[in-house]
């Protein structure tokens, strides 16, 4: 290498595949950290990906073979199986099943969601029925054997699959988390009769009871196998051809990351690996504030994500949906609803004003874009209202037509509705906060969060204005719009742990279980994790576990996660493991039965296998005094929202902003990627990474 | 002084989307924590706020069939209770005869109270009620369960809860409580209404946290506005369906007693600009039986019925009752009296359904379905000798058949009856054998059980069951095991309904629409059929391609498929024969009836 270039310090990436643009971050062990956002190409994201790395290398000023040379690891994000699942554009499978119950995947249980609709359908099965064949086997609830497997019947599917020419089939058999054996043997036939056809296995994906979420996940799981399989060795082959040497990481839905391999054991797992990282994201930008559980919510164009950091974690499910499709894995927890920046302001039969869903998209994008939009948008209230400068734009790439905006409000809601222009577009505002605060909402009150405890992290470029209205409405008094906040989950992925999770049915009282029988079953599922993290780089005394039980009181239906401290398992301290789950059926459900001698019972057995990863430390901002007068750009006539009027309002450049300065509201910080309203009542303080910490000032408006 | 709140149109929208987080938030408290899988796995319950005078302000109907079932208790309360009700009360309702609509339907409601201003002194305000009702496993009365076919008094159905308060100023009464519990077989029933108190514990802090943040003045106006803010929105779809007086009928066939005998059920329904009118005036006379409904259960019919016939995004409050007005006269089917057995009141809804449908599809053909399958149902208990405990179930899987085809659309699969649209859910296969100690054998879709149409009913379902422990007993309720579901526009009838048992020595008993089975011993098969929805419109204009699919899927028969469909498939490949489907649908082409020529039979 020449002496007269400096050595280029090794990177990391992390990118985030969204439905219109390619996040990417870059850290290098310089201590540099660089970002980019270029358009996703649907057809191939890896093309995007690959666009995404010149970006970066134009920015660091290097050729492309050179960034890629230095890039020790890519921790990806991807929606190929979630665009899969939602498009219908996965592999054509099969599904083998047990003689007599092969529209359970199709049933959905029986489930018609819009009571009131009678032109509500059912969701279209991922397999068509006459490709959902039976065979003759059965086992009992026990897991003893009843009729054995019929290998000809599974021979006889196997053909007609052939003959059909899937490309992935799931296996799903009544009570296989009893009794796996069947499933296995099944497995086999299948993989030797059809080389090359992805095989998914109930009892492999999810051995846990509970048919219906069974067989749906395997499903799923076979539906996008192939689709990812070629994503990844699509990647693989690309990124080699750039002659990138380093590690290809990808996210699952559960907030930790694995290698391409381990995540085709289980695609399913990465039904939402794309939002997984925001939380932990959100993570490296409350901890300087003494946060470590938080609100995470991502404002885009057309949706509002909001996610829950508690303790340091991210907020997991055991069980969710994509499309009406049950997903029993474990998952990012996340409240998606329809507000964004493009969501479409409209007047319901009743007369009154609504926000969204409907969205105008990209395109035609709010009226304000000029690109043949009429309707008006939030965006559109938020010009109308001063929030945004039409100049300023994307940091002025992307002038804004406040007239169209005017004339779309004006003409779809304040002349029906009787109302000026800027009162019908500060009445937009409100409804969209309203809607976005119920997000917020469901992800912290429904699941027993007091959110009056927590920051509001605020990612996405138009959260920034809606952050003091939404957190106020729920009393909240401090809010973080993260420095790189347009690319949060980027930032997270690099953020992010190897992790594997296991899960296995183990139905028994707490009070009589075999403490050995559960160490057994532990123990297998430690050393399976083990495996993989080896694999990854791990070694075996490096791995953490992390062990939960779902219990339940006796004859309860649902059950509740608790985790549990190695201690109290070996040797396994009954009364302690009683003790945190009666805490935690309060904490979810207001009540608990401690004393009242109800029993517990034990339903399943999760472990978690973790390969801690080093973590980069992101670059500091110089530091300056509270006075931001530097940075000042003058003012405009705004709305203030706790005043319920407009005012001439200070305009801030956030890039010459410094760490410790402090802007006094009512104000508007401008970035390029981003714009932040500090409300009256409430100041911003610009912390040492260059975030802002939005605080409401004792007695300040809500 | 409310007159000088300013109403903000917006904060109205912004109040309405808040009360339906609130019981919303009720339901899932509900669902989590019960234990009844009638109520955790089948979600048999509705949670809803009401304001101080009764007055819905907004509603979680799980079951539609409950979304009229709490709001004339509340007001009943109210006046019952007048000068008599406390912050820290809690009262329990299930009463018929006050208003309840079915007696296993046991209500809790808790009064809401906002603290006056801090300078006035004044007392605290009354502002709301938080409500939940749920079905309990067990309501006391003759048979475990609460459904009892043989009864002819309430007395034999059900322990009669009128209004009382349960708590009295946030003290509980142990003695009423035990009184209560006392007289109910299922200790679990005790957890159960600890969780419904639980879910308005819930409404109530939402709720108040509510007026608080809006102060009781504007929470009030606005209260107001978005109550007349939906009533405008029903009226508008009203004054759209065209004027006129429309009559329909259904008929009930056994009412537990007297095989043969029939009862029908009458409805005019009249439009008159922006009013709706449904007069169940000529209906016939109450049963002797258990076969009666109640004018709570009734009315709830009659409001699902109609919610599905207009915008499904109307919000649920007495705003959208406005426009609606009910009769019901005493001592008719639809609203027994005095001291009648009832249970089965709720169950009618499926023939009422019917009655309105046909009163209103001449006139409203792109608003009405073809009709539903009704309800066949077999609760079953009995000792599981694995546990050593005994156990209830209600076979929710094998009791839900298709819904009606629309003008536009085919009905929906296995969504069961019209009273649940959808709502109530089959348990899960591996629960119900960890929770039973029967083996499941089949649950499939069942072939050639929808109504054929342009647009096809619902599919039905076959469940088939082997016994797995002596004396199991079954409580068998229901019917559409005479009349099947009924087709419109030249669309064809769904299936019947059947619950079958072949005993181990061979002999076979098809169960009657009403019936108890004792002493069923270990290794009888269980089967049972719910039927396929109507079809709509003339089966011959459904696409062939059509036709052909659903036969490869195996839900039509290559017989149904000629016969009723007019399409010609090869035997062995399925392809589809277009020229011999061409000549067998022209053969078949006759003029087609007109929408309301409803089929009847099948």
């Amino acid at each position: 290498m020449s002496t007269t270039v400096p050595a280029l310090a090794t990177s990391r990436v992390g990118i985030d595949v969204g439905g219109t643009f390619t996040d990417l971050f870059l850290w290098s062990a310089g201590g540099e950290v660089l970002s980019a956002k270029v358009p996703t190409t649907p057809a191939d994201p890896s093309i995007g990906v690959v666009d995404g790395l010149g970006a970066l290398a134009l920015l660091r000023g290097v050729a492309l073979a050179e960034l890629v040379a230095h890039t020790s690891a890519i921790v990806h994000g991807t929606t190929v199986t979630t665009n899969a699942t939602l498009t219908r554009r996965g592999a054509k499978t099969g599904l083998v099943t047990t003689e007599g119950v092969r529209d359970a995947l199709e049933m959905r249980r029986g489930i018609r969601e819009e009571r009131y609709d009678n032109r509500q359908k059912n969701v279209k099965p991922l397999v068509p029925r006459h490709l959902r064949l039976p065979v003759r086997e059965r086992v009992d609830a026990h897991g003893a054997e009843l009729v054995p497997l019929s290998e000809d019947d599974v021979r006889r599917a196997a053909t007609l699959l052939r003959a059909e020419g899937v490309g992935a089939v799931a296996v799903c058999f009544l009570n296989a988390f009893a009794n796996r054996s069947h499933e296995r043997a099944a497995a086999e036939v299948l993989r030797a009769e059809l080389p090359g056809v992805f095989v998914s296995v109930s009892s492999e994906v999810l051995p846990t009871i509970r048919f219906y979420n069974r067989v749906s996940t395997t499903v799923l799981d076979a539906y996008t196998g192939p689709v990812l399989r070629s994503y990844l060795e699509s990647l693989t082959a690309r990124l080699a051809g750039i002659g990138f040497r380093g590690a290809l990481l990808i996210m699952q839905s559960s907030g930790g990351m694995a290698l391409p391999e381990a995540t085709l054991r289980r695609p399913a797992g990465t039904l939402l690996s794309g939002p997984a990282a925001g939380p932990r994201a959100a993570l490296a930008f409350t901890t300087p504030h003494g946060h470590s559980s938080a609100v995470v919510c991502d404002m885009g164009g057309t949706s509002f994500d909001a996610s829950l950091l508690r303790d340091g974690a991210v907020e997991l499910k055991t069980e969710g949906e994509i499309d009406r499709l049950r997903v029993a894995l474990p998952m990012l927890d996340i409240v998606t609803i329809g507000a964004g920046g493009g969501s479409l302001g409209w007047i319901d039969p009743g007369g009154l004003l609504r926000m969204g869903p409907e969205s105008a998209g990209a395109m035609p994008g709010p009226a304000c874009y000029g690109r043949g939009g009429e309707r008006p948008t939030c965006t559109d209230a938020n010009v109308a209202l001063g929030f945004l400068d039409p100049a300023y734009f994307a940091g002025g790439r992307m002038p804004l037509h406040a007239e169209r905006a005017l004339r779309a409000i004006e003409t779809h809601l304040a002349g029906p509705l009787g109302l000026s222009v800027e009162e019908a577009a500060a009445g937009m505002y409100r409804v969209i906060n309203a809607n976005m605060t119920h997000g917020v909402r469901e992800i912290t009150v429904k699941r027993g969060v007091d959110p009056r405890e927590l920051p509001l992290v605020v990612a996405g470029g138009a959260g920034g204005l809606h952050a003091c209205a939404i957190a106020g409405e729920l009393e909240m008094t401090s809010v973080v719009v993260p420095a790189g906040a347009s690319v949060l989950c980027a930032v997270g992925m690099l953020l992010a742990d190897l992790q594997h999770d296991f899960v296995r049915s183990f139905m028994a009282p707490l009070a009589t279980l075999v403490p050995a029988a559960l160490a057994a079953v532990v123990g297998e599922m430690t050393s399976e994790g083990d495996e993989l993290l080896r694999h990854e780089g791990i070694a075996r005394g490096a791995a953490v576990h992390e062990v939960a039980l779902d219990l339940r009181y006796l004859k309860q239906y649902h059950e509740v996660t608790v985790p549990v401290p190695a201690a109290e398992l070996a040797p396994l301290d009954r009364a302690a493991i009683a003790r945190r789950f009666h805490a935690e059926h309060d904490r979810l459900y207001g009540y608990e039965l401690a004393g009242e001698g109800t029993g517990i019972e034990l339903i399943n057995v999760r472990v978690r296998a973790l390969g801690r990863t080093e973590k980069p430390a992101l670059p500091q901002r110089a530091p300056g005094g509270a006075d931001p007068g530097h940075a000042g750009k003058g003012s405009r006539r705004a709305y203030v929202p706790a005043r319920g009027a407009f005012a001439a309002v200070p305009v801030f450049d956030g890039h010459a902003l410094r760490a410790g300065n402090v802007v006094a509201g009512p104000a508007l910080v401008e970035r390029t990627d981003t714009t932040v309203l500090v409300d009256e009542g409430w100041r911003a303080i610009v912390d040492e990474l260059g975030s802002y910490l939005v605080e409401r000032l004792a007695g300040g408006a809500a | 002084m409310s007159g000088e709140v300013r109403v903000d149109p917006v904060l109205v929208s912004i109040l309405g989307r808040g009360l339906k987080a609130i019981t919303d938030e009720m339901s899932i408290a509900m669902e989590k924590t019960t234990r009844s899988p009638i109520l955790c796995e089948a979600r048999d319950y509705v949670t809803g706020l009401y304001d101080g005078a009764g007055r819905m302000l907004e509603q979680t109907e799980n079951l539609p069939i409950l979304s009229f079932s709490l709001g004339p208790v509340c007001r009943h309360i109210v006046e019952r209770f007048r000068g008599d009700i406390h912050p820290g009360d809690v009262f329990f309702h299930n009463d018929v005869f006050s208003l309840g609509n079915q007696n296993n339907d046991v209500a809790v409601f808790k009064p809401i109270f906002a603290p006056a201003p801090a300078a006035s002194g004044a007392e605290p305000v009354l502002v709301g009620w938080a409500a939940c009702k749920g079905h309990q496993a067990d309501i006391g009365g003759a048979v475990r369960g609460g459904y009892n076919p043989d009864a002819t008094e309430v007395w034999q159905e059900a322990l009669r809860i009128p209004a009382v308060k349960i708590y009295d100023r946030g003290v509980l009464r142990r003695d009423v409580w035990d009184l209560i519990f006392a007289n109910i077989r299922l200790k679990s029933v005790q957890e159960d209404m600890k969780a419904e108190i639980g879910s308005c514990t819930v409404g109530e802090r939402r709720l108040l946290a509510l007026v608080d943040k809006l102060g009781l003045e504007r929470f009030e106006a606005h209260k107001l506005a978005l109550f007349e803010a939906t009533r405008r929105m029903m009226a508008a779809e009203v004054r759209s369906m065209p004027d006129g007086v429309y009559r329909g009928e259904s008929v009930v066939y056994y009412d537990g007693k007297h095989e043969g005998q029939r009862y029908v059920i009458r409805v005019e329904v009249t439009i008159d600009g922006e009013r709706i009118r449904f007069d169940y005036s000529k209906t016939d006379p109450q049963t002797r039986g258990f076969v009666n409904g109640t004018f709570t259960s009734s009315a709830s019919a009659t409001v699902l019925t109609f919610l599905q016939m207009v915008n499904p995004a109307m919000p649920h409050n007495e705003g959208m009752l406005g426009p609606i007005e009910i009769v019901i006269p005493e001592g008719t089917i639809l609203n027994a009296a005095y001291p009648a057995a009832t249970t089965y009141g709720n169950h009618l809804c499926p023939s009422n359904a019917d009655a309105i449908v046909r009163a209103l599809g001449p006139a409203l053909p792109e608003r009405v379905t073809a009709g539903w399958n009704h309800l066949l149902c077999s609760l079953t208990t009995g000792p599981d000798p694995r546990r050593g405990d005994t156990y209830v179930d209600i076979l929710f899987m094998g009791l839900k058949g298709g819904s009606g085809a629309t003008s536009d659309c085919d009905g929906y699969d296995h969504i069961g009856m019209i009273d649940a649209s959808g709502g109530v859910l089959d348990q899960d296969y591996e629960m119900f054998e960890q929770m039973t100690p029967h083996l499941i054998e089949k649950h499939e879709y069942l072939v050639d059980s929808a109504g054929a149409g342009q647009y096809r009913g619902g599919l039905g379902v076959e469940t088939r069951y082997r016994v797995g422990s002596d004396g199991t007993q079954l409580v068998v309720f229901g019917d559409g095991d005479v009349e099947p579901a009924f087709g419109l526009g030249g669309g064809g009838a769904g299936t019947l309904n059947k619950i079958e048992l072949a005993y181990p020595d061979g002999r076979v008993y098809r169960t009657k629409g009403l019936d108890i089975v004792r002493e069923v011993p270990a290794g009888t098969r269980y089967l049972q059929l719910a039927g396929g929805g109507g079809g709509y419109g003339s089966p011959l204009l459904r696409p062939a391609e059509l036709v052909r699919d659903e036969v490869r899927d195996g839900v039509v028969s290559l017989a149904a498929a000629r016969e009723q469909y007019g399409v010609a498939l090869d035997p062995d490949t399925l392809a589809l024969r277009a020229d011999e489907t061409a000549r067998l649908r022209a053969r078949a082409a006759a003029p087609a009836p007109g929408v309301g020529a409803a089929q009847r039979g099948g």
